[in-house]
This record gives C-alpha cells, structure tokens and sequence, in this order.
C-alpha cells in the first residue's frame, strides 16, 4: 500500500540534509583579525555620521535606516542581521525609538559584544534629558514612549552628548586607539560649538512662535527655542488622525493663523496638504535624520537645513527670500 | 520607608511602604545570617536600651531589602526549597530576588481579541446566513527566565473551551546561532505554519496547507534551529524538530460510523516520532527587496487508522509532506509603500487518506475494513499584497488543490482581501473568498474581521 521507494528517498534525504545543517555553521563562519577596524552598526544615520567623524579610520560603520523613513518603523533586512551578528559595536538613540525591531534583531544575531551592558552596546540617549516622560502608562495617550519622547536626534542641544556617549564607548571597546578617539572628539566639540552659535543666531526670534506637527518629532526643537507646539496633526502619539481632530484642529488653525505645518518626509502625506489648503498655513518638510534630504548627509549639516527650511517657515507668506 | 518601631514587638517590625502600614515578622531567610550563635530575639526590660538599638537596625533592614517575609517559619528537611542568593540553602524564599506577591519580575501579559462577521453561500446543502462570533480570545505572556531561556504561552478560547495553543521555552545559550526550542509549539513549516490565525493576511491559511497539513499543526516537542551567514546580505536558516504527534486538530472531527480514525501512538521508539525539518535563505535584493526562498518537510513515520464499528485498524503507516516556498518583499524608501508576493508549493506523499471498505455483510460496519490510499497529491497557492501607506493595504490569494479522496479532485480557492490598521493596537480587515471544488459544494464567503491586540503581544515566531 505504502510508496515505499518515495519514503525511503525522504528518510536518507532527511538524514543528508540534517548533516549538511550541522555541518554549514563551521563553513560559513569567518574569524575576525584583531588589527580590522571596528565594525559598528547604528541605526540612525545621524548616529553613524557622528560615530565616523569620533572614530576616524578605526571604524567601519553602516547604518539600519536609510534616511526617509518613519524612525518608528523599520523593516528588517537579512543584511541588517548579518551586520549585527558580526559588529563590534551596536549604536541606537534608545528611549524606545527602535524598540519594534532592535530587541529582535539582537536576540538572532546572538552576538554578545553588543548584548545591552556589553561595552559594545551604545545608547546615545542614556543620561540626556528626555522630554514628554508620561505620567501614567496608557494606550489611551497613543504609542508613547515609558521613558519620554525619543526623538532627542532632533534637539540641537543633544548633538554633544551623542558624540561623547559614542567617543566614551569607543574608547572603553578599543583603549588602544583612545588617543585619536580623543583628538577627534575634540575637533567634532569645537565644529559643534560653532555651529550652536549659527543656530542660536537663527533661533534666536523663534520664542513664543507657533508650529503645528504632524508626529511629535520636533518637540525637542520647540522645547530648545521656546516654540509653542499649536497642535499636532496625529491625535496622539502613532494614532493616525480622525475627521474630528483634523476638523478641530483646522477650527484652531484658521482662530490663530500663521504657524507652518512641520512634517517630515514619511508624514508629508494628502492629510497634510489638505489641512494646509484648508487653513492657509505653510508645510515645512524637515529631515526627521541624516540621509533622508540633500544637505543632510552630516548630523551638523540637516541642523543647519531644519534651522534654514524653518526660518523660511515663519517669513510671511509670499516672501520668497 | 521607615514608619515606626514598636519597643514591645520583639521580632516584630512596623513597615510602612508607599504609604501602607504593614507589619512584617522577621523570619525565615531574614534573620541574621549569625542566628545559630546570637541569643534569640526577644522583649527584655532590663535591657531596653540594647533592644531599641537592634529594632532601629531590624527596621532598617526591612526597609532596605525586598519583603520575603511570607514564606515558612522553618525550612523543614526534605521539602523544597528555592536557592536565592540572600538566603541559605534549605532556607524558605521564594524563587530570584522576590516573594510569591510581588509582580516585579513578572512577564509581560496580553490578550487579542478576534472577531468576525460573516456571510456564507454555498451551493450545496451545508448551512448559509450570516453569523457574528468571538473567533478567539487569545491570551499570551512571555518573559526571560535567566540570561540564556525565555519563555511564553498562549491560551485561546472560542467561548466555550480553553486550550493551550503553544507552551514552550527557548533555550539560548548553547552559544553560536543556536536556539533549542521545547515545549508544546507551532511547526516551522513553510511561511504561515507558524503564524497564528488572527495574524494572517487572509481570514484562514491556505487551503492547501489546511488540507495537506491541518488549520492548525502544534505538537509536543524539541526544535533546535540555527542560522548561518553566506556574504553579507544572505542569511540562512534551519531547523529540525522531533514531536509526539502531529496530527492536526481536525482529526478529531470525523464521523466514526463512516471514517477511520487517525492516531499516533504515545509512546513509541524514537525514529517513529514525528519530524519537521526546514531550510531557508533570504537575501537582500537591491536597495528596497528582501527575497526568501525555503523548503519544508513535516514527516509522521508511523500512523494508524482505526474504524471503531469494526475495529479494524491499519498500521505502520506513513506520510510525509514536502514544501517549497518562495516570497519576496519590496519597501519604498519611506518605508510606507510596500509590494509582496510569494507563494508555497506543497507535496504530499504516502498514506494519504483511508475508505471504508463493506466486506462481509454488504450494509454491515461491523465487519468493515479500513482501506489506506497511498499516493502524491500537490498542491500550491500565490498572493499579491500591495500596501499604500501606513495604514491601507489590499491583496489577493489564489491557491488549488489535489484532495485526498477518491478520483483525486480538485478545489481552488480565490480570496481578496482588504486591511485597515485603525492604529498600531486596532485592525479590520473585509476579505470576500470563494472555494470551488471539482467534487462537492462550492461557497461564497464575505466577512468582516475585526482584531484588538492589548499589551506586548508576540509569538515565538522564526524569520
């Protein structure tokens, strides 16, 4: 009754293919020369630009994000795990930013130089100040974040303590080359003051002006200037809006008009230009990191852009210049 | 976190915590760790001074550390204890750092509600109308236990019966990229096998996999998986499992005056236990592409069929089913658009099916013999998903079928489906699927699928 060749056939196969898989982890496993440079991985953009510009020569960095996408969501790549598995450094922004894919990914990539506490694991919002901390841990407030909003890649302030939190885990992975780590972050704090004296130049009339945000990605950037957040576009934090909301919200935007609509890439969608119509206001599309817009390739370079495409956003409309 | 001391209490401490007064008695794993030596612990007047002395210090020591005041008095010889790593051996606490009330080290807990609204037309005799019901109400946790295990469990009820879906551990510490999985779990078999149902992109699997495999494949067991690196940008995985039994729910759902009944024994030798094995790679492709390829095998070397009016029973049966999936996935750069097709070809060998054979006296079940078919039936099904932003997505699924019956006839099965994720936590899906069969009734089934997901929920699922 039985197809017994067929059967027979599926057993010495099974038995072929289990040895081929026990066999496949000593082939396709490299070992790592001491002398290489650093393999990092960061997630942000932003993060490895400043990683590259503290590590110099000593690192060889790559990045999960790519520039434009919504910093919530990522979709996971095998080369994302193959990166992970090998790297002797993992940099992340923390506060739960990328907590829908990072635990995932570090719990495959079973590499134990960037388990969390490891040396090799780096989260650049460890001892800043986070704002929006929530009181009470609902869904009721949407997707928050139990440790405050994460956007702190955004804070024109939190450029410094991103580069030392980096430079000190470099030098805490690879004493060898402190020296250089050193130097290096001293070049990078000397560019960053300068470029704080820009921004602050441009800021400096910003305070008490009105904006309205699609996603709360920009309140750290309000909270530096003192900009007053008129409203936000989402309800709440990740809950896309609803007719009512958008209704209210264009009901206060027409009673007080003149605050643009700052987006970002991923969120610049019809809603948006739809509110804008209905209430005059003007959209500025802001990187939300590195790599997403032209002239945000560096951390220092898209503060410069979001400081200039925002100063374009308070002139009165129809100014050009 | 220091309330009061009573200077008459003895051992006894007044604790006041985030402002409830609770009196504790320090015993067991809290007494000083010199206690065999130091005189015992008692009132005494004449030396009151002393007494006030170690109760501030008693006090404190209760407020410092975590309340593991409710266990025994004694740890009597012979019973079980629990090693901390602030107590002595043999001495009653509760397991790691905590007492049996405190929820600090608890998992993390969540429930999905699954709903569904439905129409159905069939052509044939079976019931037609429309229905609403609580498809599942699925409640799950999931917590590390130490540095190398993390476990879950997720229990579903249709309203009527609970039953534990998956039970397991996953053990991480074997070092490389090895995972040993134990427990009671879904099968690694090709890309939905996993998945639980409220989590597909359609209302029900694939019809292939449901005929060829179950709706839903779990068994007792032990998988160990591992993934390897080929380049930079392919990875790829294996696993191989062992099971009890992998026979599908629906096997209990037969007529026993008409059918045999399918059953694997419980205890067995060890090459008659039932094995999965799977490969799969996947690859970035380009920029934006993710393509994964895989091939599956799910065997049940020894089986029986048994018809219960005569008894008769047919054994030493086998069956084995082969997969071959392949998907690939495109993202736009915002990560909001996105394209995925893919599709699974299945085989399905050996003893695929029984008929009931009416020997002796023609009309009589007593005498009737179990009757096995053994043969190759294939089977396959492909889809197309089209997401266009965060929110909205639309897909279509095709799949036709070879059914275990006599003359082998065919079934396909066309379903559309689209999906609203009203937030991260809120989803609705309107799906319309059809089934036509060569042999039987056709049906028309439109539904409306709402899905709630409360708290951290997540399953023990492989890429």
């Amino acid at each position: 009754m039985q197809n017994t060749h067929l059967i027979r056939f599926s057993r010495r196969g099974f038995a072929a293919l289990f040895l081929v898989l026990v066999a496949a982890p000593f082939v396709l496993t490299r070992a790592a020369s001491a002398a290489d440079p650093l393999k990092v991985v960061c997630t942000l953009p932003d993060l490895a630009d400043i990683t590259r510009v503290i590590g110099g020569d000593r690192v060889e960095v790559s990045t999960l994000y790519k520039g434009k996408e919504n910093t919530h969501a990522l979709t996971g790549k095998p080369s994302h795990l193959v990166a992970l598995s090998r790297a002797d450094v993992f940099v992340q922004i923390g506060l739960s930013l990328e907590s829908g894919f990072v635990p995932g990914l570090l719990e495959n990539c079973r590499n134990a130089k960037i388990a969390p506490g490891k040396p090799g694991f780096v989260n650049v919002s460890e001892g800043f100040r986070a704002l929006d901390v929530p009181t009470a841990l609902t869904r009721k407030d949407g997707d928050i974040h139990p440790q405050g909003n994460p956007h702190m890649n955004l804070d024109p302030r939190a450029g410094m303590h991103m580069a030392r939190v980096i430079h000190d885990h470099l030098v805490e992975v690879d004493p060898g080359s402190k020296a250089g780590y050193d130097e290096r972050f001293a070049l990078y704090s000397k560019k960053l003051e300068e470029a704080s004296v820009r921004w602050t130049a441009l800021g400096k009339d910003w305070k008490a002006k009105r904006i309205v945000v699609y996603h709360k990605e920009y309140n750290y950037l309000a909270d530096a200037y003192g900009l007053v957040i008129q409203g936000s576009i989402e309800s709440k934090p990740g809950i896309p809006p609803t007719p009512n909301h958008i209704a209210g919200l264009v009901e206060t935007m027409k009673q007080e008009p003149g605050a643009p609509i700052l987006t970002a890439l991923w969120s610049n969608n019809d809603t948006v230009s739809e509110i804008a119509r209905a209430t005059g206001a003007r959209i500025v599309e802001l990187p939300n990191m590195c790599g997403g817009l032209t002239g945000a390739e560096s951390w220092i370079g898209m503060m410069d852009l979001i400081h200039e495409r925002l100063t374009g956003g308070f002139k009165p409309q129809g100014d050009a210049r | 976190m220091l309330a009061a001391c009573s200077p008459d209490l003895g051992t006894e401490v007044g604790v006041a915590r985030f402002g409830l007064r609770a009196r504790f008695v320090l015993r067991g794993p809290f007494r000083p760790a010199s206690r065999g030596s130091s005189p015992p612990l008692r009132p005494c007047h004449k030396n009151i001074m002393s007494h006030h002395v170690l109760q501030v210090a008693l006090c404190a020591a209760a407020g410092a550390l975590p309340a593991v005041a409710q266990g025994p008095v004694f740890q009597t010889p012979g019973m079980p204890s629990a090693p901390t790593h602030y107590s002595a051996p043999g001495s009653a606490a509760d397991s790691g750092q905590t007492n049996r009330f405190s929820s600090s080290f608890n998992p993390a807990f969540s429930f999905v509600l699954d709903s569904i609204l439905d129409s159905i037309h069939n052509s044939g005799p079976s019931a037609d109308g429309e229905s609403i019901e609580l498809r599942s109400l699925e409640f799950a946790a999931q917590s590390w236990v130490d540095p190398h295990a993390w476990a879950y469990f997720t229990a579903a009820t249709d309203g009527e019966s609970i039953a534990i879906e998956e039970a397991a551990v996953h053990y991480t510490g074997l070092g490389g990229h090895s995972t040993i999985r134990a427990g009671r779990f879904f099968i690694d078999f090709g890309k939905q096998m996993q998945t639980h149902v409220h989590e597909l992109r359609t209302l029900e699997r694939p019809l292939v996999l449901r005929t060829y495999l179950g709706d839903e494949v779990k068994g007792d067991g032990v998988q160990w998986d591992s993934w390897g690196s080929i380049g930079d940008k392919t990875a790829v995985r294996w696993s191989i499992g062992a099971f009890a039994n992998l026979l599908p729910e629906s096997v209990d759902e037969i007529d026993p005056d008409s059918q045999a009944a399918q059953s694997i024994a419980d205890r067995k030798h060890i090459e008659d236990f039932n094995f999965t094995a799977r490969v799969t790679a996947f690859t970035d492709i380009g920029e934006n592409g993710v393509l994964q390829v895989g091939a599956s095998a799910r065997m049940l070397p020894s089986f029986a069929y048994t018809f219960e009016p005569s008894g008769d029973e047919q054994r030493g049966l086998d069956n084995t089913v082969f997969g071959l999936d392949a998907t690939y996935g495109w993202t736009s750069d915002t990560g909001l658009q996105s394209w995925t097709f893919g599709g699974e070809y299945l085989l399905d060998t050996g003893d695929t099916y029984s008929t009931i054979g009416d020997s002796g006296t023609p009309g009589n079940p007593a005498d009737d013999v179990v009757e096995v078919v053994s043969q190759d039936l294939g089977g396959y099904y492909v889809f197309g998903d089209y997401a266009w932003d965060k929110s909205n997505s639309a897909g279509m699924q095709f799949g036709r079928v070879e059914l275990p019956e006599a003359g082998t006839p065919h079934a396909a099965e066309m379903e559309a489906y689209y999906t609203r994720m009203l937030s991260e936590f809120q989803r609705l899906r309107l799906a319309v699927a059809l089934v036509d069969r060569d042999a039987g009734e056709d049906s028309v089934r439109f539904a409306l699928q709402y899905t709630v997901f409360v708290g951290a929920h997540g399953h023990g699922v492989n890429w």
